[in-house]
């Protein structure tokens, strides 16, 4: 039954242009996060694409290896030898970026000594020139002090337990940090959640109708005066809609992380996110991070999906079940912009799709006396709600009546 | 096999369109004749489980339909009168998801559709997508798939509607040979369909059985006679006003009637044997005039 099931979902011409659609915008989206990844040659000119990231790539994992202060002070010394080079204090263009070419081994640790010695949220490109070799070493107790002072600036309101959580976080991070090239997952990462909200809204949109299309084809009336109509056939249902959502999800989201690593190279994985998101609280790994942000992708996929096929199998109506999945992961932003729903908005749905933004800047929330991350609780939060959801969505349609 | 309605009643707010049915069913085919929207199909979705009703019950061999629950849908084949399936299937897949659906193990399930895809003539076309197949063809695939688990109550609902004469005829042929050893109910406004067929037929209006039994019982209950004239063409419509026609013919300046009615209506009328298009007349009245009752 489960395969029939998934065969009718299949034979609608409009579920085959959505997979096709699908398709394309896989295609779009791992071009644009491929050109994200760009190399600047000898001659200063810029390249994107295989060659590029297999450059870059050449280029920083000659410095790879643990961020001691030795390693700071030499990529400090790098950095000042680089400035003063002729190409550098060049007013042309060109000669700047052959200049810039030299400093790619580097970038991205300059970035993280720029961070450390620039005030919380601030990015002071400038701030190198006034760092000396003795206080490059000391990055890590600079986080955490920057952070306590930020914290104690009144900028931003937070408890003392918040405060004292994202101290402890921040201390609890493992230093020094191994540093390798790690461009591959920083720009998945920046681009996986636009393509996993555009990957829930096909899903949603081929699972809309498992359950109306019954009542859109007038074939209602056979399938519940059918011996299983009323049990196995609704189980059946319900299992193709998960086993839909579930297999695009992962093949696409599989296919979008084999397409980008396999252009752009898979080094970094097990280096600490804070190489990219200074800020974070999260004290993950890329790799660690990307499986967060799937794994809250793919609730929120289903959650999406399920609320869908609930509206099919109330209204027996697919144009309201396509709809469903659009306002859960859509409007809800769109309304957190203009409504003033001072917290509440972090727990909405779409937050799901939006887990590299929690890594990035994490909303907090306190449970009795714990605090802890938002994205940490909406997660498995919304698993349990989704499993919630499949027995009502099967007792819903167990006792349609057909008038 | 025994179905016993006892006072079924099925109301849509202030609407009834089932009222106070007391009925006993056993084995052979019934005929369930009424115009449209007498009730007929509420009747037969109620039978089907597909509709609770308002009060009253079902009870199949003693026990009620809707506690026995899928135990009772085994039993059952059901042709709707909307016949809906899943257009881009082919009659195969069609029949094979179905049959899935009424629970026909794996291992017999292939033979099962094959012998039914020959029974009903779709052979040739059972490798076609269902959209493509024509009404009478679609309709075939109906009765195949209501045929699926060898259902011991087969129940039929106006199955040769929107179908040519010669489906008709080929489609209650099929009825009449799938008949044999269940108990088949079949509605329809198309007198013609049961004629022949049914053992005893219900004439159902506004949602109550009018009269019910075989069709010499249905003629002999009538209180009028049928009688047939030929009348010249400017006065039918003198006679369509006064009496109950139930047959026109037109002839050279004459027309020839068919009249029910309890006098004599001209001088050279002659007194015939009524047939069932006569009692559907008789007690469907001014409706029997529809478009659809015509034939």
């Amino acid at each position: 039954m489960l395969r029939y099931e998934i065969k009718k979902v299949f034979s609608k011409s409009k579920n085959r242009i959505a997979v096709i659609v699908l398709f394309v915008i896989l295609a779009i989206t791992s071009i644009l996060t491929i050109n994200r990844v760009e190399y600047v040659d000898e001659n200063g000119n810029s390249s994107v694409g295989i060659s590029a990231a297999r450059d870059l790539r050449e280029a920083k994992n000659q410095w790879a290896g643990y961020l001691t202060a030795d390693t700071l002070s030499k990529v400090l010394e790098e950095n000042r030898t680089i400035n003063s080079s002729k190409e550098a204090l060049s007013d042309d263009i060109t000669e700047q970026n052959k200049a810039y070419a030299k400093k790619q081994g580097i970038a991205g640790i300059m970035d993280v000594i720029i961070y450390a010695f620039s005030d919380y949220r601030d990015y002071n490109y400038y701030v190198t020139d006034q760092i000396s070799d003795d206080e490059v070493g000391t990055i890590y107790e600079r986080r955490i002090s920057t952070l306590k002072n930020w914290l104690e600036s009144g900028e931003e309101r937070f408890t003392q337990a918040e405060k004292d959580f994202m101290i402890q976080k921040y201390k609890e991070l493992k230093t020094p940090f191994y540093y390798e090239y790690m461009d591959g997952w920083a720009a998945l990462l920046q681009n996986i959640s636009t393509f996993i909200l555009m990957l829930a809204l096909v899903i949603g949109f081929l699972v809309s109708g498992i359950f109306s299309d019954e009542f859109q084809t007038k074939a209602d009336s056979i399938f519940f005066s059918a011996r299983f109509g009323r049990s196995k056939g609704i189980s059946a249902k319900v299992g193709a809609g998960f086993c839909i959502a579930t297999g695009f999800y992962l093949m696409f989201v599989f296919l979008y992380t084999f397409i980008v690593l396999f252009i752009l190279g898979a080094d970094g994985a097990n280096c600490p996110i804070q190489l990219d998101l200074w800020r974070s609280v999260y004290n993950i790994t890329f790799l660690q991070a990307y499986l967060f942000i799937v794994l809250g992708g793919y609730i929120g996929t289903i959650f999406a999906a399920t609320l869908g096929m609930l509206a099919s199998a109330f209204t027996h109506s697919t144009p309201t079940a396509v709809i469903v999945p659009f306002i859960v992961l859509c409007a809800f932003p769109f309304l957190s912009r203009i409504i003033t729903l001072p917290g509440l908005c972090s727990f909405f749905p779409d937050q799901l799709l939006e887990i590299y933004l929690d890594i990035k800047e994490a909303g907090l929330i306190t449970l009795g006396s714990k605090v802890t991350t938002i994205a940490t609780v909406i997660v498995p939060v919304y698993a349990v709600v989704c499993l919630i959801f499949q027995p009502i969505l099967y007792r819903v349609y167990q006792k349609v009546e057909i008038k | 096999m025994k179905l016993e309605l006892d006072g079924l009643t099925k109301e849509f707010g202030d609407f009834t369109a089932v009222n106070h049915i007391n009925l006993t069913m056993t084995n052979g085919v019934y005929g369930l004749l009424g115009v449209n929207g007498a009730g007929k199909t509420t009747l037969m979705r109620m039978l089907c489980t597909l509709l609770k009703p308002t009060s009253g019950t079902i009870c199949c061999n003693g026990k009620d339909i809707f506690s026995m629950d899928s135990e009772y849908r085994k039993l059952l084949g059901y042709l709707p009168q909307d016949f809906g399936f899943y257009p881009e299937f082919t009659v195969e897949d069609y029949l094979l998801y179905i049959a899935a659906l009424k629970g026909i193990r794996p291992v017999v399930v292939k033979k099962r559709v094959k012998e039914l895809i020959a029974k009903v003539g779709l052979s040739k076309v059972a490798h076609k997508k269902m959209k493509k197949l024509s009404g009478g063809m679609k309709r075939r695939a109906g009765i195949a798939q209501a045929m699926l688990n060898n259902p011991k109550i087969l129940i039929l609902d106006e199955p040769t509607a929107g179908l040519d004469p010669n489906e008709r005829i080929r489609f209650r042929n099929l009825i009449s040979e799938l008949s044999e050893d269940r108990l088949v109910l079949l509605s329809t406004h198309i007198v013609s369909d049961i004629e022949y067929i049914a053992n005893e037929i219900w004439l159902m209006k506004d949602g109550e059985i009018l009269h019910k039994g075989s069709i010499d019982e249905l003629i002999n209950s009538m209180t009028e006679t049928v009688w047939e004239c030929l009348v010249p063409k400017n006065r039918v419509s003198d006679f369509m006003e006064k009496y109950k026609i139930s047959n026109m013919k037109s002839e050279i300046n004459q027309v020839m009637l068919r009249i029910i009615s309890h006098e004599k209506p001209v001088e050279n009328a002659m007194r015939v044997e009524a047939s069932l298009e006569d009692v559907f007349l008789y007690y469907f009245g001014e409706k029997a005039g529809d478009e659809n009752a015509a034939l």
